[in-house]
């Protein structure tokens, strides 16, 4: 299909816990186009989020590259990768993670302030995502006046702030009922059909597996398959 | 992220945890407002010092015979002595008498000089008796150079004889019935008319000198307890002051290692009690300070509880893009913010306290002196115990907040 955003090439990642080592990935090799919708899927402990960090450039890897549109980022410093999470990664995750203190509005607007956007502006753009979300009524309330399904779609919002390519979302639906999780992915599949984003994301739901175009099978820190839908 | 933003994160953090951040600030409060409290007394101890040194008084010297370190300034006496009295231990007696005033006369930047006897003696008055303190002046000058002030009636005059002015307990409670002005009381038998009540609460009796030898009768006529005098230019106090010290040595034919003599002049005591009181001020400002150390303790602890709990909120902002710097400029701001907060309440405090506390230590003694001098609020001390406040928040907050800005996103995504 499209040209290749993600590669990952002999990707190693080794967790040191006192004297005893352990492998977490054990020489991953996988490419990722632009604009694809892949699906990650494996039994727990598998690997998986570690996968998903790495590509997330939330963790470097032990051993191994991964480009990044071409650019190798195994190597890269902390501001580095910052400024890379930053612009290209939107990230979802499985308990929400929104920062309580702040209003719905605020959290969306948050990582537009990392990056230094003019608060009009990142208020619009908040404004808007929310909107696009159905959460227009909802935008000052605190993350705990809003139900998981809501909190969700507010982390959604806030994951499409700065634009960009990538959404990385781990175990989205997990904290869902599957009413509430089939909408948050057919989202995720409005967001990749009609804006062209390159989504990730790792579920145990079989019944969500079949949004994905290519479906990344793990297992004990290797890739067992990869199935194209 | 902009600095403004970092700023209103960490205004936000103050707020949302309400009660440890005030808890923290009380810390800084409490440190804050002793210094700066402590500070304003000094200052205001010390002024009144001052004012009163430019006030009556500074042009005067006085003499007593006999050398005592208390007394004395830097110079030692080699053996035992330095009793109140200052008496040394030789053969004769030390003196001030006729001659040392003639030596003074000689001296053309004096005014005036005044001779003056001390002694305790026994008074009567309407079947109640008492010893008093008894002070014969030479009445021809004493108007001229005393410092006491008269409430009632006149000071003593180059013509009296049988009269006496009274300190005002003496005359107000001292007796059964209030010792008026032109009332008779005895003094060792003899008696004597009050002409003068003076302005203070004392119980002292003033009496032209030759009569005073009359009445204290272990004091030899033309014998001194002290001669004080009046200096023409009150900027040459130290000068002529020195000048009368090398004069009386000479013609006492003593040096300085066996001066049998003491002079201070009123200038001299005031500075060294200026002094005094600034390193009392110092030494209080000492222990205020401590108070403020500890409120620092008490943000840097504050400070890493704080890091501790948000860690996966500092996770959270990495992975949305906050870089290292950002994350430690929130949490400096943080520490910043509550040191601030504690400086301003800290100071208005302080300034509160320097008014209220010399008005509670009325009575005697220092604390006397405290609530008559009142406290001066200086904008140094104001300035220094908010930029003290401001950086030992600050700097308090440095290591929590490096801590925090170190933190590896994964691991803090983790934390729960
Ligand atoms: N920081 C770490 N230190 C040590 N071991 C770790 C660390 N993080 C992950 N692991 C181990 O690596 C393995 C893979 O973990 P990972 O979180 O990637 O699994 P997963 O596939 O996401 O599982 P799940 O479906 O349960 O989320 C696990 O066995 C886990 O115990
Ligand atoms: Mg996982």
């Amino acid at each position: 299909m499209g040209r290749t955003l993600i590669e990952l090439t002999d990707l190693w990642k080794i967790y040191q816990m006192g004297e005893v080592e352990f492998a977490a990935l054990k020489g991953v090799n996988l490419e990722i186009d632009k604009g694809e919708f892949v699906a990650v899927i494996g039994p727990s402990g598998s690997g998986k989020s570690t996968m998903m960090n790495l590509i997330g450039c939330l963790d470097l890897p032990s051993r191994g590259v991964i480009r990044l549109d071409t650019e190798d980022i195994s190597k890269l410093g902390e501001s580095d990768l910052a400024q890379i999470r930053g612009k290209k990664i939107g990230f979802i995750f499985q308990q929400f993670n929104l920062i309580p203190t702040l209003s719905v509005l605020e959290n969306v607007m948050l990582p537009l302030e990392f990056q230094e956007v003019a608060t009009s502006v990142a208020q619009q753009r908040g404004l808007y995502l929310l909107e696009m979300v159905g959460l227009n009524d909802r935008v000052h309330h605190l993350p705990s006046q809003l139900s998981g399904g809501e909190r969700q779609r507010v982390a959604i919002a806030r994951s499409l702030a700065v634009d960009p390519d990538i959404i990385l979302a781990d175990e989205p639906t997990g904290n869902l009922d599957s009413k509430t999780g089939k909408y948050i992915l057919d989202f995720l599949n409005g967001l990749h059909t009609n804006e062209g984003k390159t989504i990730i994301i790792v579920t145990h739901d079989l019944n969500l597996v079949k949004y994905a175009e290519k479906v990344v099978h793990i297992k004990d820190g290797e890739i067992e398959k990869v199935e194209y839908t | 992220m902009k600095l403004i933003k970092a700023f209103k994160h960490a205004l936000n953090m103050v707020r949302h945890s309400k009660l440890r951040s005030w808890l923290t600030i009380i810390g800084i409060v409490i440190g804050v407002a002793s210094v700066v409290s402590i500070m304003s007394i000094g200052a205001g101890l010390e002024q009144d010092i001052t004012s009163r040194l430019s006030g009556m008084g500074a042009d005067l010297s006085t003499i007593t015979p006999g050398f005592s370190k208390a007394s004395g300034f830097s110079h030692r006496m080699p053996s035992g002595g330095g009793s109140a009295g200052g008496a040394t231990a030789t053969d004769e007696e030390v003196v001030l008498d006729r001659t040392d005033v003639q030596v003074l006369k000689s001296i053309p930047e004096i005014l005036l000089i005044n001779t003056e006897i001390k002694g305790s003696a026994e008074v009567y008055y309407l079947g109640k008796r008492g010893a008093v303190t008894l002070t014969g002046v030479d009445q021809k000058v004493w108007a001229q150079i005393t410092t006491l002030e008269i409430r009632d009636g006149r000071i003593l005059g180059p013509a009296d004889q049988n009269v006496i002015v009274i300190g005002g307990r003496l005359a107000d409670d001292y007796f059964e019935k209030p010792l008026g002005i032109n009332k008779m009381i005895t003094i060792e038998g003899g008696s004597f008319r009050v002409v003068g009540i003076l302005d203070d609460r004392s119980t002292n009796i003033y009496m032209p000198i030759q009569m005073a030898y009359q009445v204290l009768d272990d004091k030899e006529t033309d014998i001194y307890d002290s001669i004080i005098i009046k200096i023409k230019d009150e900027g040459e106090v130290d000068y002529v002051t020195e000048k009368v010290e090398q004069k009386l040595m000479m013609t006492r034919h003593v040096t300085e290692k066996d001066k049998d003599f003491t002079i201070s002049s009123s200038k001299q005591m005031e500075e060294m009690r200026s002094e005094m009181v600034s390193s009392l001020t110092t030494f209080l400002t000492a222990i205020a300070a401590v108070a403020l150390l500890v409120g620092a303790v008490g943000i840097a602890n504050t400070m890493f509880t704080s890091v501790l709990e948000k860690t996966k909120e500092i996770g959270i902002m990495k992975a949305l893009g906050a870089r290292n710097k950002d994350i430690l400029a929130i949490f400096l701001l943080n520490a910043f913010l509550i040191g601030l907060i504690g400086g301003i309440i800290g100071v208005i405090l302080g300034y509160l306290l320097s008014g209220i506390l010399p008005a509670l230590m009325g009575g005697g003694g220092i604390t006397g002196r405290v609530a008559s001098a009142g406290s001066l609020v200086t904008i140094e001390s104001v300035l220094l115990s908010l930029s003290v406040a401001v950086g030992i928040g600050t700097l308090s907050g440095a290591v929590p907040a490096y801590q925090a800005s170190k933190l590896k996103p994964v691991d803090a995504l983790r934390y729960e």
